[in-house]
């Protein structure tokens, strides 16, 4: 078992039903491959350093997983083909940290 | 006998004075090791930011001061913030 940070940036302009779905699809995805969410982070909407898709800001969010590398890759495959996700990023990390990260506390 | 403790206390002056010239020229050590060094994370801005030019670009180590090994850890963390567009590639 590996443990992961994943952080994905949608688009801003998404209401909450959009939101939630792609919030339900990851954790499907990642209950199909034996493997859990260990702790959830909302970073919220800010602004980006620079433009995405023609879009200057982005939401952040951002799941710490505990389960293999299948995970990582199925996800990564779901976010590449959904125009609502502007862009993401995957570390594998040794120790999940306790505390919240800078980002959760301050918004842009 | 005499004369191979006088012998011996001369070349330890000697050498002595040599290691205290080195001493003087000593420099700054490395702001991000050590015991109360802050954290190396992409998350952390903060700190990021204050190794970053203003053209965005990532300070050399031989102004900075910071160790090989740190230098190393903050090149790469600053890279995973700038995949997620939270810091930037190019400056103004």
């Amino acid at each position: 078992m590996n443990y992961y940070e994943h952080t994905y940036i949608t688009v801003p302009e998404l209401n909450n039903q959009d939101l939630e779905t792609i919030r339900k699809k990851i954790s499907e995805i990642i209950e199909k491959n034996a493997s859990k969410i260990v702790r959830e982070e909302d970073w919220g909407i800010r602004t980006l350093a620079y433009q995405i898709k023609k879009n200057s800001k982005g939401k952040y969010s951002n799941i710490y997983i505990q389960g293999n590398n299948k995970v990582i890759k199925e996800i990564e495959n779901f976010e590449r083909y959904d125009e609502r996700v502007l862009k993401f990023l995957s570390i594998k990390i040794n120790k999940i940290p306790e505390e919240n990260s800078e980002l959760q506390k301050t918004t842009d | 006998m005499k004369r191979k403790k006088d012998k011996k206390k001369f070349s330890k002056n000697n050498s002595n004075s040599l290691f205290n010239k080195s001493n003087q020229k000593q420099g700054k050590s490395c702001p991000l090791s050590g015991k109360n060094a802050p954290e190396i994370n992409y998350k952390n801005l903060k700190l990021l930011k204050k190794y970053v030019s203003d053209t965005a670009k990532i300070l050399p180590s031989r102004i900075t001061n910071v160790s090989l090994g740190k230098q190393r850890k903050l090149s790469q963390e600053i890279k995973k913030a700038r995949v997620l567009a939270l810091m930037p590639y190019v400056g103004e």
